[in-house]
C-alpha cells in the first residue's frame, strides 16, 4: 500500500441536513491518473473542497504521503504539494497573466515582510519565477498576453492559465475540477498534450474531476464514479462501461426488470 | 480676505494636507493594496498621539521613545483589530472598524485620569510642576532647524514653514517604502486577494496572514501621521478623531486613484485647498448666506467636486481605469 499518494477514508460532510459527500472512501496511486466522473450534484466539487481543505469533514479521514491532512487549512495542503484548479477556471483579474503566474510560487522570500529587508535574495527568486512562468505561458501558448490583465482571456484560456499556475507550484499531485468543461477541441488536444507531458516528464500525479466518461476514457488509468455523495464504482475505465450501476446513475433506473 | 493673501495660511494648508497624506498612505497600503476596507482608520491616529501625549505629559518620558511608543500602540491597535474582525468578509470588517475607532475615541472621552476627557490633553495628568504640554523636544528641534535654515533661506522660514518641510520629508519617505513593498510578491499575494481568497489559498498563500500584515503597516503609517497630528495642533481633543477624519483620508486615496501611490500627495494637497480654500467663498453669491452656514456650502462644494471627478475619472487622478472597472 506504499504507492498510495491519496487516500480518502469514509468521509462525509453535511450542509445544513444535506450530506454533500456521503461516506467516500478512494485513493489514488503515485503517478496515477484518476478521474472522478458522475452526474451533476454526485459531490465530486465538494469532494475536491474536502480534499484541498476549502471545507472540513464532518467525519472521515484525508491522508496524503500518508499523514493526515483532513484539519489542515487550505495553504497547509498547498504547501504540502497538493495544487488545485477550479470549476470554471479562476483568474485574478486585475493582476496580469504573468503576475498570475508568479502567484503560484512556493517559498518566495518576498512573501515574507523578512524578506523586504534582502532585496537581492528576493529578486534572484523573481527572476528565476518570472523566467519558468514565461516558459510555461510559452508551453501553453498566451506568452503574448503576459503582460495583460488576466481579465481580458477568453474562457479556454483562463483555464490554460489556471492550470499553468498550478503547475508553478510544482505540485506532487494536481487536482484538475473539469479541465475540459466548455474548452473546445483543438485546445483539449493541447491541454491532453500538456498534461501527458507533466506525466511522464514529472511523474505529477492527477485527480481529475469530469462530467463524462467519454472525455476521460483514454487518459485514465483510473475511473471513480459518484453519485449522492457516494463511489459507486472504481475501477479501469473498460470495466466502468461495463457497470450496471454507473448506467443507472447516469440514466435512471430502469423501472421493468429485464 | 487677508487670511488668503498670507503665506503662512497656505504653509499651515501644505502641513496639513501632508499629515493627511500619511494618514491616506495607511489606508492605501490597506485597500489599494489588500482591498481592505478600513473605516477606523483615525483610530490609529488617536491611539498614537495620545499615547505619546501620555507618555510625555504624564510619565515625563523622553519624547522619541514617547513618540515610538506611540507608533506601537497604533500597530498593536491595527494588530487587535485585524485578528479578531479580520475573519469577516469584506463589508462587515468595515463596519466593525468604524466601531473600533468610535471605542477608541470614546474611551479616550470618558478616561479623565488618563486622556483629560473631554477637556482634552491640556488636562492629562501632569508630574512634579510640569506643564502638560508634550511638544517641547519637537520644538526645540524645529527651532534649531529653523534658526540653521533662515539666515541661508530667508525669513519666510519660521516655525510652521519648517514643520511643514518635516511633514512633507516623512511623507516623502514613505511613499518611497510603501511603493518599494508594492513591488515585492507581498503586495502581488495582497493584490490577489483582493478578487479572491480561494486562489492564493489553494496556492499555498496563508491569506489571513497577509491581510493582518497589511492593516498592521497601515495602522504603523496611521500612527505616523497621529504623531504629527498632534504636534501640529500641540493640543489632543478625543473630538480631533472622528469618524469624519477617516473618511477625509478615504478622500484622498480615491481622488489619487488607490492603486497607484504617485497620486497620493497631488490628491493630498487638492484635498487641502478644497478644504481650507473654500473657506475663502466669500463673495456673491456665497455671501448671501452667512458665515456659519458657509460652512456647510464648503463640504457641499468638496462633495459636487469628488462626485464630478468620481464620474469623468473613477480610477482617480492616476489610477489605472482598467484595474478599477475590469469585470
Amino acid at each position: 500500500m506504499n504507492n498510495l499518494l491519496l487516500e480518502v477514508n469514509d468521509v462525509a460532510v453535511t450542509f445544513g441536513g444535506v450530506r454533500a459527500v456521503n461516506g467516500a472512501t478512494l485513493d489514488v496511486a503515485v503517478g496515477s491518473v484518476t478521474s472522478v466522473i458522475g452526474p451533476n450534484g454526485a459531490g465530486k466539487t465538494t469532494l475536491f473542497n474536502l480534499i484541498s481543505g476549502a471545507i472540513k469533514p464532518t467525519s472521515g479521514r484525508i491522508l496524503f504521503e500518508g499523514l493526515e491532512i483532513q484539519n489542515l487549512p487550505p495553504h497547509k495542503i498547498a504547501e504540502r504539494g497538493i495544487i488545485r484548479t477550479f470549476q470554471g477556471a479562476k483568474v485574478i483579474k486585475r493582476l496580469s497573466v504573468l503576475e498570475n503566474l508568479m502567484l503560484g510560487g512556493q517559498n518566495n522570500p518576498g512573501d515574507n515582510l523578512i524578506g523586504f529587508f534582502s532585496p537581492r535574495t528576493r529578486k534572484a527568486y523573481e527572476d528565476q519565477a518570472r523566467d519558468r512562468a514565461m516558459e510555461l505561458l510559452q508551453q501553453i501558448g498566451i506568452e503574448r498576453f503576459a503582460q495583460d490583465y488576466a481579465g481580458i482571456l477568453s474562457g479556454g484560456q483562463r483555464k490554460l492559465l489556471d492550470l499553468a499556475r498550478a503547475l508553478m507550484a510544482n505540485p506532487t499531485m494536481l487536482l484538475l475540477d473539469e479541465p475540459f468543461a466548455g474548452v473546445n477541441p483543438t485546445l483539449v488536444e493541447k491541454l491532453l498534450e500538456v498534461l501527458d507531458a507533466l506525466r511522464t516528464k514529472h511523474h505529477l500525479t492527477f485527480l481529475l474531476i469530469e462530467h463524462d466518461l467519454e472525455t476521460v476514457m483514454n487518459i485514465s488509468d483510473r475511473v471513480i464514479v459518484m453519485a449522492e455523495g457516494r463511489v459507486i464504482a472504481d475501477g479501469q475505465p473498460n470495466s466502468i462501461y461495463q457497470n450496471q450501476a454507473v448506467v443507472d446513475a447516469y440514466l435512471g433506473t430502469r423501472k421493468q426488470s429485464s | 480676505m487677508t487670511a488668503i493673501m498670507q503665506p503662512g495660511f497656505w504653509v499651515f494648508i501644505l502641513t496639513m494636507a501632508g499629515i493627511y497624506g500619511i494618514f491616506s498612505l495607511g489606508l492605501q497600503v490597506q485597500y489599494g493594496v489588500g482591498g481592505i476596507l478600513n473605516f477606523g482608520h483615525v483610530g490609529m491616529m488617536a491611539l498614537s498621539s495620545y499615547t505619546m501625549a501620555i507618555l510625555v505629559i504624564s510619565h515625563g518620558i523622553n519624547f522619541w521613545i514617547a513618540a515610538a511608543s506611540g507608533v506601537a500602540v497604533a500597530a498593536l491597535g491595527g494588530a487587535f483589530l485585524g485578528l479578531t474582525t479580520l475573519r469577516l468578509r469584506g463589508d462587515y470588517f468595515s463596519i466593525v472598524s468604524i466601531a473600533f475607532s468610535e471605542i477608541v475615541r470614546y474611551v479616550i472621552y470618558n478616561s479623565d485620569n488618563l486622556t483629560g476627557g473631554v477637556q482634552g490633553s491640556l488636562a492629562i495628568p501632569v508630574i512634579g510642576d510640569n506643564y502638560p504640554s508634550y511638544t517641547d523636544t519637537w520644538d526645540s528641534l524645529v527651532n534649531h532647524i529653523r534658526d540653521f535654515l533662515q539666515p541661508r533661506l530667508g525669513d519666510y522660514v519660521d516655525r510652521d514653514f519648517v514643520m511643514g518641510v518635516l511633514v512633507w520629508i516623512t511623507l516623502a519617505i514613505l511613499l518611497l517604502l510603501v511603493s518599494r513593498i508594492e513591488k515585492t510578491s507581498w503586495a502581488r499575494v495582497l493584490r490577489a486577494t483582493r478578487e479572491d481568497d480561494d486562489v492564493p489559498a489553494a496556492l499555498g498563500k496563508n491569506v489571513f496572514r497577509f491581510r493582518l500584515q497589511a492593516v498592521i503597516i497601515g495602522s504603523i503609517i496611521g500612527g505616523i501621521a497621529g504623531i504629527y497630528w498632534g504636534l501640529e495642533s500641540t493640543l489632543l481633543s478625543p473630538d480631533d478623531f472622528l469618524t469624519l477624519v477617516t473618511f477625509y483620508g478615504w478622500m484622498i486615496l480615491i481622488l489619487g486613484g488607490a492603486t497607484k501611490v504617485k497620486g497620493l500627495p497631488i490628491a493630498a494637497i487638492f484635498f487641502g485647498f478644497l478644504y481650507g480654500g473654500t473657506r475663502f467663498f466669500t463673495f456673491w453669491p456665497f455671501s448671501i448666506i452667512d458665515s456659519s452656514q458657509r460652512a456647510y456650502i464648503r463640504i457641499m462644494i468638496i462633495g459636487f467636486a469628488l462626485i464630478v471627478l468620481m464620474m469623468r475619472r473613477p480610477q482617480g487622478i492616476f489610477g489605472k481605469r482598467q484595474e478599477m472597472v475590469l469585470e
